[in-house]
């Protein structure tokens, strides 16, 4: 199986959910497509979305919700189709 | 009734270094006229000096600030010029020109009412409006008396600032009748443009919708700020209001609101703005004839 | 031309700053790191004056559409010309339709491209400065998007001879390494009790995700305030003033420290407590989001020398460079 590493764009805090009341965009075990967004960062006052950039299921969540992240950080590990 | 503006006995600046580049003068911690119109005159004359390395000069309410390029002009010069600026400068003998200009502003409009009734939990008195609260806590009877107050003298715009267009405006009237009100104990995340808040002891107006902790009294059909210089008022500066111009609120009708509205949104609306000698003297002698005279010249 | 194929995360146009319009409000923008913006105008044969892209924790990718001399200095971004490694603080050729692409930064928080001739966009108030909130100056007055297409000024005579110059190490600056901020206390710092005073120069602050080109927000302990009676005229918070200006690099205190940078509120009622050096404003904007910050106490003349040692070491890469 190969797999594939999501990594951080930019640095910020990282959140799962669009919002605190909202479900997570995607948990382990997801299928998703290229494109899809896996979450958000937040960084000077705006969000940015995170989006896969293959299509695959998720296999592993690497960051906590809210975590602190660095620009080249792993956020989601995907095993491709 | 002969009420008079009360006189500091002296001001005692502070000299500070901002920085390389940046001398800021405290006159006093506390507002007051003497303050402002000292920050007004010692603007106003290095202004004129033109000294070579000079960037910026930010007159502020009871303060100012000088931006400088310290290559060209020493810092420690600087504020020797300053310093002697301040000895010589005596307010009884000062005059300078500046604009009276027309402000017409609907109390209680709709659209402030809508966002301070959405933002009540960030409020001192949650079950008033920010109207009834301020009058009650300045000793009015009702929320038409304390507006009458608010727009029954002219304001001087002290300072212009935080976001480009926003003036501070202080009422041209003695310490026991200016209106003191705290801010939101939490900010708003939203307040219309064009709206006329208070704060401390200063009126504000919104030149954008955004966020703002000033409690709510009415909102201005006119602009403060016009990025696209579309009306003639705006011609050689996007920004309206400058420090020392002199605001004389005047309460209109939700008719003449969109009226004025209408003529401003076609670019056509002339701001009403006559050319005034500013006398301080005349003022600290006798505020309300004074401001009488000032706002005459508007009929 | 340069036609912007992905704009990044905030990229906006920039060049010294807009001034003499402070008491109105009007605050200077311009490229936040002044020592990279002017080295890498220098470097293409620009005026320190022209104006750059600023791209800020993420590069973009542009396609050029004719020949012309470019530099790319600041943060770290992985540039690449067509798919091939670039260096950074040196002068490259670029032809028409090559392709430039650049990364995350990593060593720093924004990086310029200077190309010769500057970026030409319609100065306003006599700067090309991006001041997006109220939308004038660079670009429409806002940050690039894609698809966006720049035009390159003119350059008066051909550069391609700079082509190959670079900056000596000794003047490139290791961003990551530059935690110490110096400043010069004053202002108001009389609002401050002895120990907070002594607790923002001591105190490990942390740039929060907030930080942008209006102020960078810190994190860290809390700072306290000598009681006091409300003077007249200022807020009933204990970090209320009177509302005065904000000089840039202003430290303001509702609480937590905000640095004021380049698109700064120009004035209002939180008590200031001291400002970063005019060279440590460079330093300052190239800190990431949850990188430390140590404030440095400094006297005015450390400030003064700091500044004139800034000044030789733009002076000595400028004269460098050959024609």
């Amino acid at each position: 199986m190969t797999t594939t590493t999501i990594k951080a764009p930019m640095p910020g805090v990282f959140y799962r959910r669009p919002d605190p009341d909202d479900p997570v965009f995607v948990e382990e075990g997801d299928h998703v497509e290229e494109g899809d967004v896996i979450g958000v960062v937040g960084v000077m006052k705006s969000f940015q979305d995170i989006k896969s950039d293959a299509s695959g299921t998720v296999s592993k969540i690497l960051v906590e919700n809210e975590a602190a992240i660095e620009a080249g950080d792993d956020l989601v590990e995907l095993e491709l189709d | 009734m002969t009420a008079r503006i009360e006189r500091k006995e002296s001001l005692s600046p502070r000299y500070e270094y901002g920085g390389d580049d940046y001398v800021f003068v405290e006159l006093d911690q506390e507002m007051s006229f003497d303050a402002n119109f000292e920050a007004m005159a010692i603007t106003q004359q290095i202004r004129e000096r033109d000294l070579p390395g000079i960037i910026e000069i930010c007159p502020a309410n009871a303060s100012y600030m000088i931006h400088f390029d310290p290559d060209v002009l020493a810092p420690t010069d600087l504020v020797d010029e300053l310093k002697q600026l301040e000895q010589e400068t005596d307010l009884s003998e000062y005059q300078w020109d500046t604009r009276i200009i027309d402000f017409p502003v609907l109390y209680d409009d709709p659209w402030t009412h809508e966002t301070l009734m959405q933002f009540r939990e960030n409020h001192q008195d949650p079950d008033a409006t920010d109207l009834e609260y301020s009058a009650r806590i300045n000793g009015f009877d009702s929320a038409d008396e304390f507006i009458d107050a608010h727009a029954g003298a002219p304001h001087m715009v002290t300072m212009v600032g935080f976001v480009p267009g926003l003036p501070w405006c202080f009422q041209m009237v003695p310490r026991e009748e200016q209106i003191e009100v705290p801010k939101y104990l939490q900010p708003r995340t939203d307040t219309p443009s064009r709206a006329v808040g208070f704060g401390g002891a200063f009126t504000a107006i919104y030149p954008v919708q955004g966020a703002g902790g000033y409690q709510l009294f009415g909102r201005t059909p006119l602009e403060v700020l016009d990025v696209d210089q579309q009306l003639p008022s705006f011609k050689d500066s996007m920004v309206f209001p400058k420090p020392g111009d002199i605001l004389n609120f005047r309460r209109i009708d939700r008719e003449e609101y969109d009226a004025i509205r209408e003529e401003i949104e076609d670019g056509t609306y002339e701001y009403t703005i006559e050319a005034v000698e500013f006398s301080p003297e005349e003022f600290f002698e006798n505020p309300h004839e004074y401001n009488a005279q000032l706002v005459e010249v508007l009929d | 031309m340069i036609k912007v194929l992905e704009a990044g995360l905030s990229t906006t146009i920039q060049d010294a700053g807009r001034y003499g319009h402070y008491h109105i409000g009007m605050p200077p923008s311009g490229a936040m790191d002044q020592f990279a913006h002017t080295v890498a105008n220098y470097l293409v044969g620009n005026d320190k004056g022209a104006a750059t892209v600023e791209m800020t924790y993420q590069g973009s990718d542009f396609k050029f559409t004719e020949d012309t001399v470019i530099a790319i200095t600041g943060a770290e971004m992985a540039p690449e010309l067509n798919g091939e490694p670039v260096s950074m603080w040196e002068t490259l050729a670029v032809s028409d339709g090559d392709v430039l692409s650049l990364q995350f930064a990593t060593n720093g928080a924004r990086t310029y491209l200077a190309v010769a001739g500057g970026i030409d966009v319609t100065p306003v108030m006599e700067s090309r400065s991006t001041y997006t909130l109220v939308g004038i100056g660079g670009y429409d007055g806002r940050t690039l998007e894609d698809g966006d297409t720049l035009t390159i000024g003119d350059a008066g005579a051909d550069r391609s001879s700079l082509v190959g110059n670079s900056v000596a190490d000794e003047h490139i600056p290791n961003y990551d390494d530059e935690d110490h901020i110096r400043i010069v206390l004053g202002l108001c710092d009389y609002r401050l009790t002895d120990e907070s005073k002594e607790e923002l120069c001591d105190a490990e602050w942390t740039v929060t995700p907030e930080a942008d080109r209006v102020g960078y927000r810190l994190e860290g302990p809390e700072i306290e305030f000598k009681p006091r009676e409300q003077p007249f005229g200022a807020g009933t918070d204990p970090s209320n003033v009177v509302d005065l200006g904000y000089p840039v690099g202003s430290i303001q205190v509702p609480q937590k420290p905000i640095v004021l940078m380049r698109d700064a509120v120009t004035g209002g009622g939180y008590a200031t407590v001291g400002t970063v050096i005019s060279t440590d404003r460079d330093l300052l904007s190239q800190r990431r989001t949850h990188q430390p910050v140590y404030f440095q106490s400094v006297t005015l003349e450390e400030a003064l020398a700091a500044r004139k040692a800034r000044t030789e070491t733009l002076e000595s890469i400028r004269n460098s460079l050959t024609p």
